[in-house]
């Protein structure tokens, strides 16, 4: 019943992606939120929601591109992670999600060129025909997002419960090394929003605001 | 032929639009999505005469492809143009023309820079204390202040302008909201790392090694870019692997 729900909650998140609306509830926070509150741990949730968020920051859906599928990604390293109560649970599933995430966007390009035969022809199309292979492109990709997410929280499970209790690290320590994957992330985000050299004045005012923040809030 | 369209037609059109992605393809991208975005409203417009609506269809089945929040843009304009017994020919030639600038507008200003801004004040505001459901709330209702936004405004603005929709987007100056965007996305990448830095389970708790590490990756991926993401999760990963498998072995 739990992996049909996570098979469920991948299936409708990933929709959001490309296909349905693109209200961003299949980014990370947002799925990992979603998908802590369903199994019981929203903490958790939060927190892989929140670190595969920082890694995907520079990763979204545009055009033709191929990119991770954050949303069955995050949904599957939640699902991993609360398997077992264990120190590497976190980071485990975290690896487990960049993994599924590439997996993911594989199956995008795949069901992208079936949906290509799905779509009439411009010749002979009539309202009908369009309408119905339009509504069963939507049905195949939330199937698409439901065993795509089954599968990897079926293999992100059996990976963590094998290896998340003998995890050599301690908590801060792996944050701190999830953390350095996230940094280049930001630091790529820097690249696209103008550089150092330009925005310096502004990225250095935040980050002041940022560390004054954490220390007084 | 049908002139006018309805309010209710448009808002159906409008609705529509939300799904345009739904059957997105490496043939016709966007394509289907557009003729089933304009259904509705075709019916209307050739009503009794079944060729007219079938040739339309099929011209809007053609290859289109757009940024999903500005397509509306040309929605709207090509609902209008239709609706006015334009000539087909100019009809498609518009959508050639204006898919370009839709889709590399939409693309630096929504998932370049909306997107990411508002991502990162959302996880800075987690990072500095906002329990996890305010700060997605707070996500979500931002984010999608901006999108819902721009997509009404798209669809106004197209249906408004129909072909010379163009002088509308230029009037706009998306451009200078886009640089504006951009800047407050440095701000808010600085609040966020400096949150990072300096909150509760961040790299500064880590230790100096990881505050170093993390340091490195940052100007790594400001100097280098785009293709140091997928070493850098690689890294990761192949890092999470080693230490579990040595812990396992150990």
């Amino acid at each position: 019943m739990d992996l049909l729900q996570i098979a469920l909650i991948g299936g409708v998140l990933a929709l959001d992606a490309t296909s349905v609306g693109q209200f961003m509830v299949s980014r990370p926070l947002v799925a990992g939120a979603i998908t802590g509150w369903a199994l019981g741990d929203p903490a958790l949730g939060m927190v892989v929601g929140a670190l595969l968020e920082l890694y995907l920051l520079v990763s979204f859906p545009s055009g033709g591109a191929r990119f991770p599928e954050g949303a069955t990604a995050t949904v599957v390293a939640v699902a991993s992670a609360a398997a077992v109560d264990a120190p590497g649970a976190v980071p485990v599933g975290v690896a487990a999600g960049l993994v599924w995430g590439q997996v993911g966007g594989f199956s995008v390009t795949l069901f992208r060129k079936l949906n290509g035969r799905i779509v009439p022809d411009a010749a002979g199309a009539s309202g009908g025909s369009i309408v119905r292979a339009h509504l069963t492109a939507m049905v195949l990709d939330g199937v698409r997002g439901a065993v795509v997410t089954l599968a990897g929280a079926v293999a992100g499970r059996w990976g963590v419960s094998l290896l998340a209790e003998s995890w050599p690290l301690g908590t801060p320590d792996s944050r701190g090394l999830l953390l350095v994957g996230g940094a280049v992330s930001a630091g790529i985000l820097l690249s696209d929003l103008g550089g150092f050299r330009r925005r310096r004045v502004l990225f250095a005012a935040g980050m002041a605001m940022g560390v004054v923040g954490a220390r007084f809030l | 032929m049908s002139g006018a369209l309805s309010p209710r037609l448009l808002a159906s059109a409008f609705a529509r639009s939300f799904l345009i992605q739904g059957s997105w393809n490496y043939r016709t991208m966007l394509g289907s999505g557009f003729a089933f975005a304009m259904l509705p409203a075709l019916r209307v417009i050739f009503r009794g005469d079944p060729a007219a609506l079938e040739a339309s269809l099929q011209r809007h089945l053609e290859h289109f492809n757009a940024h999903p929040y500005l397509s509306g843009v040309a929605l709207g304009a090509a609902l209008r143009m239709e609706s006015e017994g334009e000539d087909p020919e100019q009809v498609r030639r518009f959508k050639t023309a204006i898919r370009g600038p839709l889709g590399g507008l939409g693309d630096t200003l929504v998932w370049a820079s909306w997107l990411p801004s508002i991502s990162m004040l959302a996880l800075a505001a987690y990072w500095l204390g906002l329990p996890g459901w305010a700060a997605v709330t707070l996500f979500l209702v931002i984010y999608n202040l901006g999108h819902i936004g721009l997509r009404a405004w798209g669809f106004q603005v197209g249906f408004h302008g129909g072909r010379g929709v163009a002088r509308s987007l230029s009037a706009a100056r998306l451009g200078a909201v886009t640089e504006r965007v951009r800047a407050a996305g440095a701000l808010l990448l600085g609040l966020l790392v400096g949150a990072v830095l300096g909150g509760n389970g961040g790299l500064g708790e880590a230790g100096t090694l990881w505050g170093a590490l993390g340091a490195a990756g940052f100007l790594g991926g400001a100097l280098v870019g785009h293709r140091l993401w997928r070493p850098a999760a690689v890294a990761v990963v192949a890092a999470v692997a080693l230490l579990a498998t040595w812990g396992w072995v150990s």
